[in-house]
């Protein structure tokens, strides 16, 4: 029994970071409706951005969250504005295509440059906390993953404020609603799709920063998040930034409950099950409102 | 008309003779390049039927891949039954495990049932890698039958020594022919309308009675049939079943790729399409060897670029330029 509680406290932890990784996809995804197949390499470029700074500059991996973020924006904003909007009104099979093409030139550009090894970071102020302990009713909690599942936590809910409280989250919204009708009052909506790209891609690099703490940093580690952030996007319901984060929390404690009963392998596979399932099942997602 | 015959002719006489050449230079890689263009030309010919009649964007065609290798070797190292029977049994059973795992799926329209074909293709990694009746991530081995003739090597799809790349070559070549003949029969049968009525427009179809569910589980089990074969020939070729390999995205990607970059729901599109993409790879890594840039992915990024390209500029493909017009204002 302790071992399950213990279990499903790790998965929550886990659980906030893969709402950061996954709420960039709500936006493109759920919110503006069109597809992202390179969403996981733009997690792997946070990832190797955080890792370079630490290596070259000796700068600590959670400093690195802005000049990170905001490049990645820069970069969101330009795939948007040279690929994406020639794409947006076609068939979506050519949102496919392109978007497929550019996670092969982001990922292999990376195995280009910093070649296929695992990079690990060390020294860093996550890295050198690891092994202490906060306990608490008999529960462990990593203070390092704590750190980092609470800092992914304020810049969710930060997210949150923004699309949900604000005018330009407002505009948004209403781009994703009605295009024309945003545009009838004044609303630019290649403006508002430029900046959702732009959010997506510094939102999921941010939280491969943290990611870069805890796992390893390779070429080839953004495909299998992509996957799980379709995978939560669909269950929370598609364009619930509130739904993402309970969604989230759900895969990581779903996914830390099983690999303590089945082999680590099968940790994933009831994740994308669940997908199934709900798609099958409860097409609006778990916590959708239509 | 006329003119298209003649490109027929002459990329048939091309097909047959070039290995043969080689055989002489001796440049056997080269025979192998072959073999690869026509394994994903084969593959890509599949997944257009889905993909590109059908209209539905099937990521996970892999794992018919995968079931079509396992049944095969299996049946082989346990029962010693031949590989061609075996390729029987591993199309069927690709089919029928499609059958099953397709038609629920078919619920889920565009993004949707995109993304459920990945999540199957997600969890039939773990099944293959842990799964002890077909070895776990240890892998089948395929014995090797030394000593025979080509004859007794075409029987027993293991060709050796100086004729081994010849040998699968032809293979291929007649699996790629089959499968072309046979994509052309569905593409003008009743089958091939319903598929193309279904991708252009799902309720008017269902509105003068096709059943789209049952029309998208055939065209992708007509896929799965096309991946388990080519699956079958690539475990014998490479001696071995191993669920990373077998399993792998590429075998996807490429086909699908090569399908896009030739033209999406055209019969030649794919063939055109592994005629450009597949040797890029392959000679690059012959002319990069040893580098610095060796095995840095290069391929891929050029692979990367000519897609995006294809998708911003010219979405339906290569074969889709007005190249009969072109034609006919230079002549």
């Amino acid at each position: 029994m302790p071992l399950l509680v213990q279990a499903i406290v790790n998965g929550l932890q886990m659980g906030f970071l893969y709402a950061l990784v996954a709420v960039g996809l709500t936006i493109i995804w759920g919110l503006m409706e069109m597809i992202n197949f390179a969403h996981g390499e733009f997690l792997m470029l946070g990832m190797f951005g955080a890792w370079w700074l630490s290596v070259t500059f000796g700068l600590d991996p959670l400093l690195s969250i802005l000049p990170i973020g905001l490049l990645m924006y820069g970069l969101g904003v330009l795939i948007y504005r040279l690929l994406m909007r020639r794409v947006q009104r076609g068939d979506p099979f050519t949102q496919i295509f392109a978007t497929v093409g550019l996670l092969f030139l982001l990922q292999n550009s990376a195995v280009a440059v910093f070649t296929s090894d695992y990079q690990y970071l060390s020294n860093t102020l996550l890295t050198r906390l690891s092994g202490s302990n906060l306990r608490i009713l008999g529960i462990n909690l990593g203070v390092p993953l704590l750190i980092g599942a609470l800092l992914a936590l304020v810049l969710f809910l930060a997210l949150y404020l923004l699309i949900d409280r604000t005018e330009f989250g407002l505009a948004l919204q209403a781009t994703a609603e009605d295009r024309e009708a945003a545009m009838l009052v004044g609303i630019r909506p290649q403006r508002m799709f430029a900046v959702a790209w732009g959010l997506g891609a510094a939102l999921v690099a941010v939280a491969g920063c943290i990611l870069a703490n805890f796992f390893a940093v390779y070429p080839q580690v953004g495909f299998p998040f992509t996957v799980l952030a379709y995978a939560i996007v669909a269950l929370g319901g598609f364009g619930s930034i509130l739904g993402t984060l309970l969604a989230a929390l759900v895969v990581g404690v779903v996914q830390s409950v099983t690999s303590v009963y089945l082999p680590p392998a099968f940790k994933d596979a009831f994740v994308f099950g669940s997908y199934i399932l709900i798609g099958l099942l409860r097409p609006q997602g778990l916590f959708g409102r239509f | 008309m006329a003119a298209s015959r003649v490109v027929l002719a002459a990329g048939l006489i091309l097909a047959v003779a070039y290995p043969l050449l080689l055989q002489w230079g001796g440049l056997p890689f080269y025979q192998t390049i072959g073999f690869l263009v026509l394994l994903n030309a084969m593959l890509g010919i599949g997944w257009n039927v889905i993909g590109g009649w059908a209209g539905q964007f099937d990521f996970g065609p892999q794992v018919f891949f995968a079931v079509g290798a396992y049944t095969a070797a299996l049946l082989f190292v346990h029962l010693g039954l031949s590989p061609w029977p075996g390729m029987a049994a591993g199309v069927l059973v690709a089919m029928v495990l499609c059958a099953i795992l397709t038609y629920p799926l078919t619920r889920l329209r565009g993004h949707y049932f995109a993304i459920s074909t990945v999540a199957i293709w997600m969890i039939a990694q773990p099944i293959g890698a842990t799964w002890e009746y077909i070895n776990g991530s240890r892998g089948l081995f395929i014995p090797v039958e030394t000593g025979q003739g080509p004859l007794r090597g075409v029987e027993s799809l293991q060709f050796a020594g100086r004729t081994k790349a010849l040998g699968y070559y032809y293979v291929a070549l007649a699996l790629f022919l089959l499968t072309l003949a046979l994509a052309r029969l569905v593409e003008r049968s009743k089958l091939g309308f319903y598929f193309r009525a279904i991708r252009d427009d799902q309720e008017g179809a269902e509105g003068i009675g096709i059943d789209s569910r049952l029309y998208k589980v055939l065209a992708r089990c007509i896929t799965a049939g096309v991946f388990a074969a080519g699956g079958v020939l690539y475990g014998f070729w490479a001696l071995a079943v191993f669920p990373e390999q077998v399993l792998e995205l590429n075998w996807s990607t490429l086909p699908i790729m090569a399908t896009v970059v030739g033209g999406i729901g055209r019969l030649w599109g794919p063939v055109l399409g592994a005629v450009i993409l597949i040797p890029i790879s392959q000679i690059m890594s012959t002319t990069l060897g040893t580098g610095p840039l060796a095995g840095r992915g290069i391929d891929l990024i050029v692979y990367g670029v000519i897609i995006i390209l294809i998708a911003a500029f010219r979405p339906t493909g290569l074969l889709s330029l007005p190249w009969a017009r072109w034609f006919r204002r230079s002549a």
